[in-house]
């Protein structure tokens, strides 16, 4: 093979792929990032600047366009896409996806620098020692190669960057991060966090972690970031750079080091693979505005394109090698997709807090319930658990939806209001081969890639698990107090919902029923990587981000590690 | 409708231009653009009619009002620039659902006295928010009035003291202390 153009080649530039860049490049390797989507720039594209006056219609997004554009991303998201920000989501006409019959799914996502690390939520969370150990123990899935002690030190290289603000608990099931300070709870929280502590043992009410900074590090400030202003303008971008994404952190801590090429509306359409030497030679893209085609190489292969987007460059990757797609002779390319899983929301009303209200808008967040179900309760029709996030706040401004005209109406606007409580619970999905994405046989986008299809379902466990979990949110409420308690009858999320999708690439310890090792690399070709959601052996309860980029730097160190030796 | 519609259109012709808009509740804060004119969706006495209602429901205090504000200018662009066809017909036709339901109350809501007037509109919001199905487009209606106002900078600022700018998150304020 001639000597490659790059060490490294990253596809994606968000949560995992900034990592992965960063990780690499700080390790002196020459990297590529490959984007699909054009280049957001923070001087033009947030928009977090904009006060309320600044937008027309109420900032929301025409509803002839929704329906146009939008159908997919408004309905999964409608609280993140309004008009100033809807140049972050996809169009969905012009990246169509299939849903196998009687399934419906949500693949909700942004093409752009960064990718969803500008939209994300931002709660942030380690997965504890029984996420690793599960499947193993109840025969479900496959085992994990790693277990919690083998990600600690990730995990802490990567939070000390981040920055990740939140509360030391010691708590077995959810170990703490390295912390910068929490949003301290309200008041109305501080009452429902001690009856419910009170009233069940073993429960936890703690300030939920979010990826905010709140003492800036002197590595964070030399990247230009600087404190949570409380705006929470955050799915507009942040000028602040205090949140964490890609673009406010790791892409210029990579560019930092001169060793970083980044190229935009690059759409990899597939992995060339040399039988020769089992490595992959090339990744040939098509832009997307010329259509013209470029092959790239280089000595190592990250894939960070999302878990489906990953998957799909590998079964568009078929060779007489790998005929049902690369690094696919497990057949588990593209299975085992999981999300986290909700359904109804509960609220309820706290009195007694009338003459309280707030300062600031606090991003994310507010109260977390960390897993207790199969943790610290083991009378359970289910297995797994969930964590539940929520908060309370006046409830404020309600949008004239309150009896009344003249002066008195217009006043009570001013006022807190009541404060009402909300919780939500995030479920664990346990993996099933049978929930995935395929190629569509005929159906090509613009570009001529195949269209996805899915074909998701929750099963019983995932059913059984959410009904209890709306059963206990109503006694913690009444525990603490709450009146008017409310749930509505909505059925589970749908799949895709809560944009976590992983576990369609997962690693294990066999080759023949995973495609990773233990280092995200794949058992069948040396040089590839996937350290997106795709590597998740199993979804644990917790948002996973966090998770992506510490297995992206481990993978990436040790990728460094094997070039280095010449061993890739 | 015909002959109502043309009564309001004499109506607003005799009161005034634009220059009479005023936010105290006189008989010219029905008119909310030039005289005779509509907007670009709403007609010249949909335009009266939202003036109306939004100066009952948002009026001027010691903050500025829903007309100083221009709500109605802002709804008429909403439904011209946000709302399908399916949601301006809803609309219209709640409109009209209104009208005649605040004349039937009043007499003539659109003539009648501001106290006259500020009966009806309550007595109509009360049985929107007392379990009233068939008013559920004046609550929407509503809504986009109050919404509206707070997202101008008046209603923002001045109203609602909101602050670009917080620096700093506090969970607990109390109300006689805080601003």
């Amino acid at each position: 093979m001639a000597e490659a153009e790059f060490d490294a080649i990253v596809v994606g530039s968000g949560m995992s792929g900034g990592m992965s860049a960063k990780e690499l490049c700080q390790r002196g390797l020459k990297v590529l990032v490959l984007e699909r989507g054009p280049e957001i720039v923070p001087e033009r594209d947030y928009t977090d600047q904009l006060a309320p006056w600044e937008s027309d219609h109420l900032d929301n997004v025409a509803q002839d366009e929704i329906k146009k554009h939008y159908y997919k991303q408004y309905s999964g998201v409608a609280y993140a896409i309004k008009e100033s920000t809807k140049h972050f989501w996809v169009k969905d006409d012009e990246h169509p996806y299939e849903e196998a019959e009687g399934t419906s799914y949500d693949w909700l996502r942004g093409y752009h620098t960064a990718g969803r690390s500008i939209m994300w939520s931002r709660q942030t969370y380690r997965l504890g020692p029984q996420d690793f150990t599960a499947n193993l123990e109840e025969g479900v899935g496959v085992d994990w190669p790693v277990r919690y002690e083998d990600i600690v030190p990730w995990y802490e290289k990567v939070e000390t960057f981040v920055g990740v603000s939140g509360s030391e608990e010691s708590l077995d099931q959810l170990p703490d991060s390295v912390f910068q300070p929490a949003f301290e709870l309200t008041d109305a929280e501080k009452t429902f966090k001690q009856k419910v502590e009170t009233r069940f043992n073993g429960r936890n009410v703690i300030p939920a972690r979010i990826a905010h900074l709140t003492n800036a590090t002197e590595e964070q400030r030399a990247l230009g970031r600087s404190n949570c202003q409380a705006r929470n303008r955050c799915h507009h971008g942040c000028t602040f750079k205090a949140y964490f994404s890609s673009l406010n952190a790791t892409l210029p801590a990579a560019e930092r080091t001169g060793n970083l090429t980044m190229v935009h509306n690059a759409i990899v359409q597939g992995l060339d693979y040399d039988p020769a030497n089992n490595r992959i030679s090339g990744v040939r893209v098509v832009d997307a505005e010329t259509n013209e085609a470029r092959t790239y190489n280089s000595r190592v292969v990250f894939l960070n394109a999302s878990a489906i987007a990953s998957a799909m460059i590998l079964l568009q990757s078929k060779s007489e090698s790998f005929p049902t797609g690369l690094a696919n002779r497990s057949d588990q390319v593209g299975r085992n997709l999981m999300d986290h899983v909700s359904s109804a929301g509960v609220a309820g009303i706290m009195t007694g807090f009338e003459d309280k209200t707030v300062f600031g808008r606090r991003p994310s967040g507010g109260i977390y319930i960390p897993r207790y179900a199969n943790v610290t309760e083991n009378d359970k029709p289910y297995k797994r658990g969930f964590g539940f996030q929520g908060g309370a706040r006046p409830l404020g401004n309600s949008g004239g939806q309150i009896a009344g005209i003249g002066r008195d109406f217009k006043e009570a606007h001013k006022r807190p209001g009541p404060w009402r409580f909300s919780v939500l619970a995030f479920g664990e999905q346990l993996p099933n081969p049978e929930n995935r994405v395929t190629l569509h046989a005929s159906r090509r986008d613009r570009w001529g890639n195949p269209v996805p299809v899915f074909n998701v379902s929750y099963g019983e466990n995932e059913r059984i698990m959410q009904k209890e979990a709306v059963k206990d949110a109503q006694a913690m409420m009444e525990a603490a107090g709450c009146i008017n308690i409310t749930t509505s009858n909505a059925d589970l999320s749908k799949p895709g919902n809560r944009i976590h999708e992983m576990g369609t690439a997962r690693m294990g310890r066999d080759p023949t029923t995973s495609v990773l090792n233990g280092w995200a690399q794949a058992h069948d070709v040396p040089n590839l990587f996937i350290t997106d959601g795709a590597f998740m052996t199993s979804s644990a309860c917790q948002n996973p981000s966090l998770t992506y980029m510490a297995f992206s730097a481990r993978a990436a160190n040790y990728a460094a590690d094997l070039i280095s030796e010449g061993v890739i | 409708m015909k002959t109502r519609r043309e009564f309001l259109q004499g109506l607003i012709i005799s009161v005034g231009g634009a220059s009479a808009l005023s936010a105290c509740g006189d008989a010219a804060t029905i008119v909310a653009t030039a005289a005779g004119e509509g907007g670009r969706f709403y007609s010249a006495d949909e335009m009266a009619l939202i003036s109306r209602i939004s100066d009952l429901v948002i009026p001027r205090t010691e903050t500025p009002g829903a007309l100083d504000a221009n709500v109605p200018g802002y709804l008429d662009a909403l439904m011209s620039d946000w709302a399908s066809a399916e949601t301006q017909n809803n609309h219209r036709e709640a409109l009209q659902l209104i009208s005649q339901r605040l004349d039937s109350l009043s007499g003539n809501f659109m003539t009648t006295s501001e106290a006259g007037a500020a009966a009806a509109l309550s007595e109509l919001d009360s049985d929107a928010f007392d379990g009233d199905n068939g008013l559920g487009g004046y609550r929407s209606l509503k809504g986009y009035i109050t919404q509206s106002y707070f997202a101008t900078e008046a209603g923002a600022t001045e109203e609602l003291k909101w602050v670009a700018l917080p620096g700093r998150w506090d969970p607990s304020v109390d109300i006689s202390t805080g601003d």
